[in-house]
């Protein structure tokens, strides 16, 4: 089975997430200031090219690999070692694997700002932030859709860099969802993603709601982009 | 026909030739595992792979390509060499007993400089790598594929021509709006990879075939070799836990059919195309021939995303001014490596309507080499004209020309021997245009037909060399109409004379030279220019951002009749008028609105500083030019900046601003600083910078938005930054730090894997330039953190740095 890509509407980026990125707590902002988060907020928006892969894998058995714990898949090569990820996935019974990223597009922009506007170059790097967030909730959204169809529930994502899954999880991550041809991310020997707007994570899917994550629609990050919800129905059954 | 002659046929553009389809989506279906390099099943599993190509041979195809797609040394790492999954894939595909096996080479899977961290000439290695083991392998050529940088295909292809005789054919990957991932369009690809001596030109996977037909119809006017298409079997759809391609056989070869009518005479399949699809394809070649090709006759350079071409009887124009001579500031730009004056030009010549930007860095003090390559790769980033490389040393044009994505101008040779022989070999061997000036071992020839026969001379050489007539590009060389009256019908007659002697050639000229000596230049420039149009000049090297030279281009363009309909002048001179009073309005721009009117302090003093904590850098100016009025530039910099600053400091640390005003507060000062520095008398000690510091985002790292942060900081200050970018080489550093004596070096890593060149870097400089003190910062960094790699400061942020360097660099 082949991965296929996914287009993704990040405008749902709302100016408030933007202005988190850049530690924003309530102070009093210029005109002219104001004026240019938002135009460069928006710059930043419609240069963004959001897409995505997501593939989902059984879990094929647990192991250990060098004193570590390590999680099998099904019909990939990628291992996901360490015990954060086998805490956070513990009872997992299938893991989504997703690839997103907002675009070469984006990363052009930002290299020309560093070069001509420190200043929208800050800006425009908290909102593709915002942005790859975004798309990777869609992403996430993809897997909850598929998990509701199999009649299992999602947890939260987890991406390699965070507690002790290796980022040298990434190259065959990458690979796995073909993320070089279709979307043209690559992968540097400091294992740095480009273009640097793009996420990779794992999200389990267990037989029993997860009291941490998708809880409400309210507060899920899939909201904006769930399937289910705009049929009428839930991922919590 | 026999094994030869097809292939020699195909490339020749008088027959057809059919590659095979998908090899990885094949592979999907026999079990392979996602993820797993599928290049190593030719060691372990030989028989799955060699039966996968006797189907497509089974089908009909030509050609097989190897199953080798990212067999790099980069990729494979430690589970099998280079050499031996070539020699394997090769076996393989042998064991299809196919009439050719092409040798298949994909993309290292990393990123190339700028934008990345991999350098152009280490891609080479790793494509000539791959190349030496095909052709040792016995391959029967290359196939170049799913590319997305032109650079990287550019590094790839000269691999191949480079190390083998073999022929290459070269495919990109395009998105539904017509460009790569990286921008590059089909026009572009197919002007830039023909020229360097791609024996094929097309594109490969992308999209549909219905999707690709008229992305590749549209190389095939621009492509002087073969164009070839190997589309995927339309979009993946995920069907009851299978994938499945929505394009079969039939439809597949339908729009195949459309793509040969236009001229396309190498096709085959990519990911989800099968035997039955090659076979569909086969069917359709039986019985048909190659469609006739029209090239277009245009004189080409193109930048990574933008074509230019100009047919006979279009004019382009060239910016002249990113070059030091006579330039004070550019060359302190250059002398300096603080290149913002340099990009400023060459935004400043793009909205005035340069084409091409022209790019000298000859100072005789400086390393021209790494000065240009670095300048190329700058203006990269924030221009999309081409450039045209412009040195006297041929070492320095072929280091650029050579890493340059697209197809460069290059500036210049003249008739001598020496340079003909130095300059033409390179023009043509990187696939580049050619300006060639009519002067020799004699000097510049007096007469019109003094000029004509060395531009003879030159043609012969660029025709010897197989440059077409198009791309070369004779100037006549412009002199001062002030010591010879005689010279300016000289010229004019010689742009006449090779115009209708050389048929094909085209002509540049440096208008600016004929008004030496004598008061109002730019009007008699002018004069010059338009009657240099009469007289059939093709491009002129100019200053677009003087007005008067570009409302004679711009005229010129209606006369001519290039500007159809007269729109663009209609667009843009409709409002023009030249009663007094009337100002002048720029091409292309609005109006500026005016500054939104908060109140502000009358007193300049005052407005000055309120200015720098509102970050308004534009009414900056104005009002340090009045504080100036009535204070020296000390009382400036030591009475209104500084303690501004300082407050911008404050409320940054206690959390009343947040970054982005931190910033806007940098730039407005800095906008400040200007004026003072500008106003300053030389020597003036108050104006003067309180020291150097190095500036970096270490070896490997690429994320700079925190150094630049520390660098307007630094800059407010009023040190004297010198930025090295990013992604550093702990070599340039220490050198840098070593040669200028700098005592203070920041180094910022942001990323864990990072780090330890971040270690590197300090080691290095201990030993070489133990003065130098190091301060270090970014996100993954701690105070322990930056003491283990040794470094001699920590910095929470940018403010923090700048108290840092205060208390090193304190006299």
């Amino acid at each position: 089975m082949a991965a296929v890509r996914e287009d993704f509407d990040v405008r749902s980026v709302e100016r408030g997430e933007v202005l988190r990125y850049l530690g924003y707590a309530g102070q009093a902002l210029t005109p002219e200031l104001d004026a240019r988060i938002d135009e460069v907020v928006e710059t930043c928006l419609a240069t963004c090219r959001p897409q995505g892969v997501v593939r989902v894998f059984d879990v094929a058995g647990r192991g250990e690999k060098n004193g570590a714990p390590v999680i099998r898949l099904s019909g990939t090569a990628l291992e996901l070692a360490g015990r954060s990820i086998d805490e956070h996935l513990a009872g997992a019974v299938a893991v989504g694997v997703l690839a997103v990223t907002v675009g070469m597009g984006v990363e052009v922009e930002l290299r020309r700002l560093s070069l001509v506007d420190p200043v929208a170059q800050v800006i425009f790097d908290a909102a593709g932030t915002a942005a790859v967030e975004r798309a990777a909730d869609a992403a996430e959204a993809s897997i909850v859709a598929e998990a509701h169809e199999r009649g299992l529930f999602c947890g939260t994502r987890f991406s390699p860099g965070y507690g002790d899954l290796p980022l040298s999880t990434q190259p065959v991550l990458l690979d796995a969802l073909d993320a070089g041809r279709l979307l043209g991310i690559r992968l540097s020997p400091a294992l740095l993603m480009s273009p640097t707007k793009s996420v990779t994570a794992v999200v389990g899917l267990f037989e029993r709601p997860r009291p941490e994550a998708h809880a409400s629609c309210g507060g899920c990050p899939c909201r904006d982009f769930c399937v289910l919800l705009r049929a009428g129905s839930t991922c919590r059954g | 026909m026999t094994h030869d002659d097809t292939l020699a046929a195909a490339l020749a553009g008088d027959g057809f030739l059919l590659f095979d389809g998908a090899m990885g989506t094949q592979l999907q279906e026999r079990g392979l595992a996602a993820g797993e390099l599928p290049e190593l099943l030719c060691l372990t599993d030989p028989e799955k792979i060699a039966e996968v190509h006797a189907a497509y041979v089974a089908a009909g195809a030509d050609v097989v390509t190897t199953n080798t797609f990212g067999a790099n040394a980069a990729k494979l790492g430690d589970a099998a060499s280079v050499e031996e999954v070539f020699s394997a894939a090769v076996a393989c595909a042998r064991a299809a007993h196919p009439r050719y096996v092409a040798a298949d080479i994909g993309p290292t899977g990393q990123l190339l400089e700028p934008m990345g961290t991999l350098a152009f000439d280490d891609a080479y290695e790793l494509f000539a790598r791959q190349v030496r083991a095909a052709d040792a392998a016995g391959a029967d050529l290359f196939v170049i594929e799913t590319m997305a940088d032109l650079a990287e295909a550019k590094a790839a292809l000269l691999a191949v021509r480079e190390n083998s005789d073999l022929p290459v054919f070269v495919t990109m990957t395009f998105q539904e709006d017509g460009r790569t991932f990286l921008g590059t369009t089909p026009e572009v690809a197919a002007v830039t990879l023909s020229a360097l001596g791609a024996d094929a030109v097309g594109i490969n996977c992308s999209l549909g075939p219905r999707d690709v037909a008229p992305l590749v119809k549209r190389m095939l006017p621009w492509a002087s070799c073969p164009v070839m298409a190997q589309a995927n079997a339309g979009l993946p759809r995920v069907e009851g836990g299978e994938t499945r391609y929505d394009v079969g056989p039939e439809e597949y070869a339908e729009a195949v059919a459309g793509m040969l009518d236009a001229g396309v005479t190498i096709v085959g399949g990519c990911c989800g195309t099968t035997p039955a699809h090659i076979a569909a394809e086969r069917a359709l070649l039986a019985g048909r021939r190659p469609a006739l090709r029209a090239l277009r006759d245009c004189l080409t350079v193109a930048g990574p995303q933008r074509l230019v071409a100009l047919a006979p009887g279009q004019v382009g124009v060239i910016g002249e001014r990113i070059n030091p001579t006579g330039k004070r500031k550019m060359k302190e730009a250059l002398r300096s490596g603080n290149h913002d004056h340099v990009i400023a030009e060459a935004m400043a010549q793009e909205r005035a309507g340069a084409q091409i930007l022209d790019v000298n860095a000859g100072l005789p003090e400086i390393d021209e080499r790494a000065v240009m390559r670095r300048l190329v790769s700058e203006l990269l980033s924030v221009t999309t004209l081409p450039l045209q490389i412009d040195s006297s040393d041929p070492a320095v044009v072929e280091a650029a020309v050579r890493s340059y994505p697209g197809k460069a101008l290059i500036n210049s040779v003249n008739g001598k021997a020496e340079s003909l022989a130095a300059v033409v070999p390179i023009a043509a061997r990187y696939g580049c245009a050619l300006v060639g000036l009519t002067l020799d071992e004699d000097g510049i020839p007096a007469t019109a037909q003094g000029r004509l026969a060395v531009a003879r001379k030159i043609v012969a050489a660029t025709d010897a060399a197989g440059i077409p007539r198009h791309d070369v590009a004779i100037d006549c060389l412009a002199m001062a109409a002030s010591t010879d009256q005689t010279a300016p019908r000289a010229i004019l007659d010689a742009i006449r004379a090779v115009k209708s002697e050389l048929p094909g050639v085209r002509t540049v000229l440096g208008v600016s030279n004929i008004s030496f000596g004598l008061p109002f230049r730019p009007l008699l420039n002018a004069t010059f220019l338009a009657a240099a149009l009469g007289a059939g000049l093709d491009l002129a090297i100019i200053n677009p951002g003087v007005r008067r030279m570009m409302d004679v281009v711009d005229s010129w363009r209606v006369l001519s009749g290039e500007d159809e309909q007269a729109r663009f002048y209609v667009e843009h001179y409709a409002d023009r008028s030249d009663a007094p009073g009337a100002a002048p309005s720029p091409a292309g721009e609005k109006d500026a609105a005016p500054a939104p009117a908060a109140e502000l302090p009358a007193d300049p003093v005052e407005r000055a500083r309120a200015l720098v904590l509102d970050g308004r850098a534009e009414p900056m100016g104005e009002a340090m030019a009045e504080v100036l009025q009535c204070h020296d530039a000390l009382f400036a910099i030591n009475e209104v900046l500084v303690p501004a600053l300082d407050e911008v400091g404050r409320r940054f640390e206690d959390g009343s601003f947040f970054l982005p005003q931190l910033m806007a507060s940098a730039e407005a000062a800095k906008a400040g600083f200007e004026v003072v520095r500008a106003a300053a008398a030389p020597g003036d000690a108050a104006a003067a910078g309180k020291g150097e510091v190095v500036v970096c985002t270490v070896k490997g790292d690429i994320h700079d938005i925190g150094k630049n942060i520390v660098r307007m900081l630094l800059e407010n200050y009023g040190f004297d930054v010198i930025d090295l970018g990013r992604d550093v080489d702990p070599e340039v550093v220490a050198r840098t730090v070593e040669e200028r004596h700098v005592r203070l070096a920041g180094l910022s890593a942001l990323m864990t894997t990072t780090v330890p060149a971040m270690a590197e870097t300090i080691e290095l400089l201990r030993e070489r330039a133990p003065w130098c003190k190091v301060v270090v910062g970014g996100a993954v960094l701690t105070p322990e953190y930056a003491q283990m790699v040794g470094a001699d400061f920590y910095a929470k942020d940018a403010t923090e740095t700048a108290r840092i360097a205060e208390q090193v660099l304190a006299p």
